[in-house]
């Protein structure tokens, strides 16, 4: 199919639309005005500034820690979800996995605030704090992390696996030296997914935070709430740079920057969960 | 054999029964408790949570719950049919695009869509701020004051929400109109079908799944958007979303939370059970 | 692999090094400085969290169940609900001799009549902060906001329920802290009007800053935050209304399930000298209780009339009490007036 210009030109536009906020927070973090309202000379001023400022710095560690971890169990119980989904092939555990992707996160946020201020409150575990964020973000992770597995699977060549059954090798051993490594790119690409997912996520991570936890889109939110300190713009920046290249390294790893929700037979290809 | 693969998945389902699936029970059981006078979640058991969202407050009838929904159930609607309509020139222009250059169309879609929505949201309030890029631009073209803003306001909202879930809309309907057998609209056109037509009869009927797809992935989590009416309307855009985070947050009012919360997933179960069936009928 | 883990470790186990008193405080509501002098007098680090409204710092310590933090600064209209909640830990005068140092006015206030949970913080009152109008005076009225006829231009609203209904209701000659649902019903209507023509709702910081930017004309402020506006712009200026407004109190207190109890009296004791409150109000630009500390503030502080109104206005001014059961019926009418 031939592009034609009736095509190019709304697309150029909207890609332009697409692309304005970006540009925007870019341009301004180099502006050496306070408001973001008129340029008035080149600055990395506030790109300094972050460095002096505890209180993104902290913001910045709280996220980095959180993703991390949250990515590690994510990917490990997402690879076994996604593997024994592609091994009974259920097209029910698929459509119940929309749910939790369908869902609006505030809902999902506002119940696990409920259920760990409850348990707290009776068991005395799970205070509000990293714990509770790790463990609410495990929680949104698994789904895409499974079905990034599980359309992995789907390439595989099982005659691989039974081959090495074959030669005596028990299941574990099949799965953990042949299938696994065959997995991998998918297993990389889920656990990039997930650690995109943790860094970028607002919601849970507002309701489930407790003292001292403030992540750094909950910085964001409240300088913004506050009356934008131009650092912001900065840090903006920084996140921005970090997405786009995560972007990139899981189109090279998996030569496509999507991530198939489903079999062929219902394309539902998504990207990721980036709304807040 | 069957055993061992089923082994591998209990745990991870193990984890979502008790960290998804509970706290959603917990929180349906907690909607049909009351508030104390001081905000903690006390006996009795009562339905007057949702006697609340239908309207029946403490200061007599007020539509004001129900049309909260009704507006957010709108608004995410408007969202998913703009998305839905923008993503075709879209999807149709990767999909002519040849070989490699495919990917990379697809990367330059995807990476906004990557980068955290918070940033998306406040750049945005810049654009549309006073002397924002926007506002100079309407300004300049008479059709507000100059120095004006364009937000807070519901169109901001919009502008906004319109802009975050295009890329979520694009890629399903790609993936659609790349599998478009384009014999079919070929051979309507041999047989002299018009554009329309051919479009209509030859190319919607193979991407409609997609389409639906499409909505229903910007659809149903639309309607619980809090940053967005948050940051952009000014509170004066109150959705579904905001809500809930005043009744968890400044209300403390943890059961009537619930039940909006309730009201909201079961609108997203409905909506979902809807596209599944319309699917299937289509495969 | 083994090396993730490691460093995630390592993370953890630095994060729990030193003692930490955890603060949960409203923002720009202490001097960095005095907080790092805690620290080096004690050995300590001080993790602070900020909020910007009460009722969310009363969600957050709710949810938290009263062991998420060590102090927090809870509003006088707040203290009741916590005591009742059991969040509050009571205090040991023995741990607090610098309790003396407070104005006798100040001392055992209607909601803690012992002192049994909270000490005095700061004081302030609500009003109006406008930017001036050359050439003519603005008359210090709540119709500013909500008479069209007044309105000086655009206006922000505060993010706050009891202030922006109290407001309203003092202007209709009501008490701020009425219950009446007629009365209730009046302030809803214009409060409505208002956020019509309002550009939106915002904390006092933020409200601050919108006019210093120039975004707004007026808007709903603490004292504190309208004398720091000042003292960056002098075109603009705060007005206590002539109808009447709130007067508060803000006080310290250690939540119940406090882990740091000991640091956490510490640190009360500590903000109670008077040098410390002195240097404490004169950063945030609050009103100090601390009768003592009143020869350390600064002059153009002492002397400003936002900061510490002459008698006639502080006649006018009122305290906010705990509603009990009947928050209930503020909290459906502020529902109301943020989401329609």
């Amino acid at each position: 199919m031939k592009a034609r210009p009736l095509l190019t030109i709304p697309t150029a536009i909207l890609f332009l639309f697409l692309y304005l906020p970006l540009a925007a927070v870019v341009l301004f973090s180099f502006n050496a005005s306070r408001y973001s309202t008129a340029w008035t000379g080149f600055s990395t001023a506030w790109y300094l500034a972050l460095l002096k400022d505890d209180a993104a710095l902290s913001a910045v560690k709280n996220s980095l820690v959180l993703a991390t971890s949250s990515s590690l169990i994510s990917t490990i119980l997402g690879t076994m979800l996604g593997y024994g989904m592609a091994q009974t092939n259920s097209r029910k555990i698929a459509n119940l996995l929309h749910i939790p992707i369908c869902l609006p996160d505030i809902v999902q946020a506002v119940s696990m605030l409920l259920f760990f201020s409850l348990i707290h409150r009776w068991l005395g575990v799970f205070e509000l704090g990293m714990s509770t964020m790790i463990a609410g973000h495990v929680t949104f992770q698994i789904p895409f992390v499974a079905l990034v597995v599980r359309a992995r699977c789907a390439t595989l060549d099982r005659s691989w696996d039974e081959a090495a059954r074959d030669l005596g090798a028990t299941p574990a051993q099949a799965f953990w030296h042949v299938t696994l490594p065959m997995l991998r790119p998918g297993i990389v690409a889920g656990a990039m997914l997930a650690f995109t997912l943790s860094l970028d996520d607002f919601i849970v991570s507002f309701f489930t935070g407790g003292a001292g936890s403030t992540t750094l889109p909950v910085l964001i939110y409240s300088s913004v709430k506050r009356g934008l300190s131009p650092e912001i713009n900065a840090l903006s920046t920084l996140l921005i740079l970090a997405s786009a290249a995560a972007t990139i390294l899981v189109t090279i790893i998996q030569k496509s920057p999507t991530i198939p929700l489903d079999d062929e037979k219902n394309p539902a290809a998504v990207p990721s969960r980036g709304f807040a | 054999m069957k055993r061992i693969r089923f082994k591998s998945a209990s745990l991870p389902v193990a984890w979502l029964a008790i960290f998804f699936a509970l706290p959603l029970a917990g929180m349906l059981t907690v909607s049909f408790l009351s508030r104390g006078s001081y905000g903690e979640i006390t006996l009795p058991w009562t339905i007057e949570n949702y006697r609340r969202v239908a309207g029946f407050g403490l200061l007599g009838f007020d539509p004001l719950y129900p049309a909260i929904l009704a507006r957010s159930v709108g608004i995410a609607g408007a969202t998913a049919f703009l998305c839905v309509l923008f993503a075709l020139p879209i999807a149709f222009f990767i999909a002519s695009l040849p070989g490699r250059w495919k990917t990379i169309g697809l990367v330059v879609l995807v990476i906004p869509f990557w980068t955290n929505l918070l940033v998306r949201t406040y750049a945005w309030q810049i654009l549309l701020g006073p002397h924002g890029w926007i506002s100079d631009l309407f300004a300049a073209l008479g059709l507000i004051e100059a120095g004006g803003s364009l937000y807070p306001s519901s169109v901001a909202v919009m502008i906004c929400l319109v802009c975050d879930y295009l890329p979520f809309a694009a890629l399903p309907i790609y993936a659609s109109v790349e599998r478009i057998n384009w014999e079919l609209p070929e051979a309507a056109r041999d047989l002299g079908a018009g554009a329309w037509q051919t479009f209509r009869h030859g190319i919607f009927p193979q991407i409609r799944a997609g389409m639906l797809a499409a909505g229903a992935l910007v659809f149903l989590p639309a309607t619980g958007q809090f940053v967005i009416p948050d940051l952009l309307g000014g509170a004066k855009t109150a959705l579904l979303g905001n809500l809930l985070q005043q009744q968890f947050g400044a209300s403390r009012d943890w059961p009537f939370g619930a039940a909006i919360a309730t009201v909201s997933m079961v609108i997203v179960l409905a909506g979902l059970s809807l596209q599944a069936r319309f699917t299937r009928k289509e495969t | 692999m083994k090396k993730i883990l490691l460093l995630f470790l390592l993370a953890v186990s630095l994060n729990a090094a030193d003692s930490t008193l955890r603060l949960f405080i409203w923002s720009e509501y202490i001097d960095p400085a005095v907080v790092a002098d805690f620290e080096k007098a004690n050995h300590c680090k001080v993790t602070i969290d900020l909020y910007e409204d009460a009722e969310s710092m009363m969600a957050k310590v709710q949810a938290g169940g009263g062991g998420t933090f060590d102090v927090v600064v809870p509003p006088d209209h707040m203290v009741v609900p916590m005591t009742k909640l059991n969040l509050l830990a009571p205090l040991r005068k023995e741990a607090l001799p610098n309790l003396k140092n407070i104005d006798a006015k100040f001392l055992k206030p209607p909601f803690d009549s012992e002192n049994k949970y909270t000490v005095p913080y700061q004081w302030g009152t609500v009003g109006i902060y406008v930017r001036k109008q050359k050439g003519k005076t603005i008359e210090p009225t709540w119709g500013l906001i909500f008479d069209p006829k007044l309105q000086p231009g655009p206006f922000m609203l505060i993010d706050s329920m009891r202030d922006t209904i109290g407001a309203a209701l003092k202007y209709r000659g009501y008490s701020f802290n009425s219950i009446k649902p007629a009365e209730l019903k009046e302030a809803r209507d214009l409060a409505l009007a208002a956020k019509k023509r309002a550009i939106g709702f915002e904390g006092s910081v933020g409200n601050k800053n919108k006019v210093v930017s120039k975004a707004a004309r007026a808007a709903i402020v603490y004292s504190g935050e309208a004398a720091r506006g000042m003292s960056e712009d002098a075109e603009t200026v705060y007005l206590i209304p002539k109808e009447g407004s709130q007067i508060w109190l803000d006080s310290l207190a250690i939540l119940a399930h406090a882990p740091h109890q000991e640091l956490a009296e510490k640190f009360l004791n500590f903000c109670l000298d008077e040098k410390i409150a002195a240097r404490i109000s004169n950063f945030t630009q609050f009103s100090t209780p601390n009768e003592k500390a009143r020869p350390f503030i600064q002059p153009e502080l002492a002397k400003n009339p936002a900061i510490y109104p002459p008698p006639e206005v502080m006649a006018k001014l009122e305290f906010l009490t705990d509603l009990g059961s009947n928050l209930r019926l503020y909290d459906e009418v502020w529902t109301q007036i943020k989401a329609r």
